[in-house]
């Protein structure tokens, strides 16, 4: 057997072995089993954390964000059907528990103040992430666009599917999506 | 805009984003939330669903609290000072208004009789932890748990200073 065979017949092998162990804990969380429910945690932290902040552009709501995240996916994680993966209905879990996180969050702030205003804010936003430029770039957008934006270039979800996530029309997602994509076309052009 | 830059945010997007890890540790606190979830299945059995999602809904409640509580510390200084102020301003100017209502009250309370001796000690302490909160804020001006503590430390000085000095009829 060629070598290269060999090695793709071992990963295929070593994934199989994965998806099998991830059934198994998903199995298990559905039964309440808190140690296999941190298994997957651990496995998906990093993933859920990065949509997050992708979503909110702010580390600390961010943070939130991702608790409030698995904890929902604790009450919800029955609702798995397995019809897909795992990892693609977790994004789309994570995608609504934190939009909807992010509205709750910010109906109290803007009624008092203008935080998306305020310079401490992006300090915050992108301080830490300033040698990842397409990051640096998504947190500087509109809220709106940059949740089109996250959704649709990055998660691959289809205007109509943002829509009704984020209770627009599709016609509004597409323009806030080519809104996007101008600001962030006109920010790489200024830099080279 | 040059086709340059479009060809380039492509690449970008294709690329894709690269993994992201929390700074905070996360798991304890929804460890918490799903424990309180399990405890009170187990205490009840009937609706286990909806016992769940009732208590994993209570950890996540703190935190809109702790918002709603910095959301009406912002509004009331927006409403004392008639202008908004966020961040390091808001922090500054909570700072601010402490000293000066911490300085009236014990201008006020001079020639008063303290109830006990270590008064002061108490208010150098808590001086001590809004030292180290604000340091944390100058990390995170926004983060809504660390204005919070900021102000409870506020609070608890002016309480002390009041107590300390309220009549001896008017004291626990």
């Amino acid at each position: 057997m060629p070598a290269d065979l060999t090695l793709i017949k071992k990963q295929v092998s070593r994934s199989s072995e994965q998806q099998v162990e991830e059934t198994q804990l998903i199995a298990a969380a559905k039964q309440q089993d808190v140690k296999a429910f941190k298994a997957l945690y651990d496995q998906y932290l990093n993933m859920v954390y990065g949509l997050c902040l992708r979503l909110c552009a702010d580390k600390s709501l961010a943070e939130d964000a991702t608790q409030e995240v698995f904890i929902q996916l604790w009450r919800k994680i029955d609702n798995f059907d397995g019809n897909s993966q795992f990892s693609t209905w977790l994004h789309s879990v994570t995608s609504n528990v934190t939009i909807s996180y992010i509205r709750k969050q910010r109906g109290w702030w803007q009624k008092m103040i203008n935080i998306e205003q305020s310079s401490a804010f992006e300090e915050v936003t992108y301080g830490c992430l300033e040698d990842v430029q397409l990051e640096k770039y998504i947190y500087k957008l509109p809220e709106r666009a940059r949740w089109v934006f996250v959704l649709h270039a990055l998660e691959g979800y289809r205007h109509e599917e943002i829509a009704k996530t984020l209770g627009m029309a599709v016609g509004s997602s597409k323009a806030q999506f080519h809104r996007a994509k101008n600001l962030l076309q006109g920010w790489i052009s200024d830099e080279q | 805009m040059s086709s340059n830059s479009q060809q380039k945010l492509d690449q970008m997007v294709k690329k894709g984003t690269c993994e992201l890890a929390p700074e905070r540790e996360l798991w304890t606190g929804i460890e918490q939330a799903i424990n309180q979830a399990n405890n009170h299945e187990n205490s009840d059995t009937g609706n286990n669903i909806e016992k769940v999602g009732k208590a994993a809904w209570r950890a996540p409640t703190f935190a809109i609290a702790a918002s709603v509580f910095v959301a009406i510390t912002v509004g009331l200084f927006a409403y004392e000072t008639g202008k908004s102020v966020q961040g390091d301003a808001l922090i500054a100017a909570m700072s601010e208004q402490h000293q000066n209502q911490k300085q009236s009250l014990l201008i006020r309370f001079k020639d008063r009789p303290a109830a006990t001796n270590n008064w002061q000690q108490q208010l150098d302490e808590l001086d001590e932890a809004a030292a180290a909160i604000k340091k944390a804020l100058e990390e995170e001006p926004n983060n809504p748990a660390l204005l919070k503590m900021l102000k409870n430390v506020y609070e608890q000085q002016m309480a002390i200073i009041e107590r300390v000095h309220a009549p001896t009829w008017n004291q626990a």
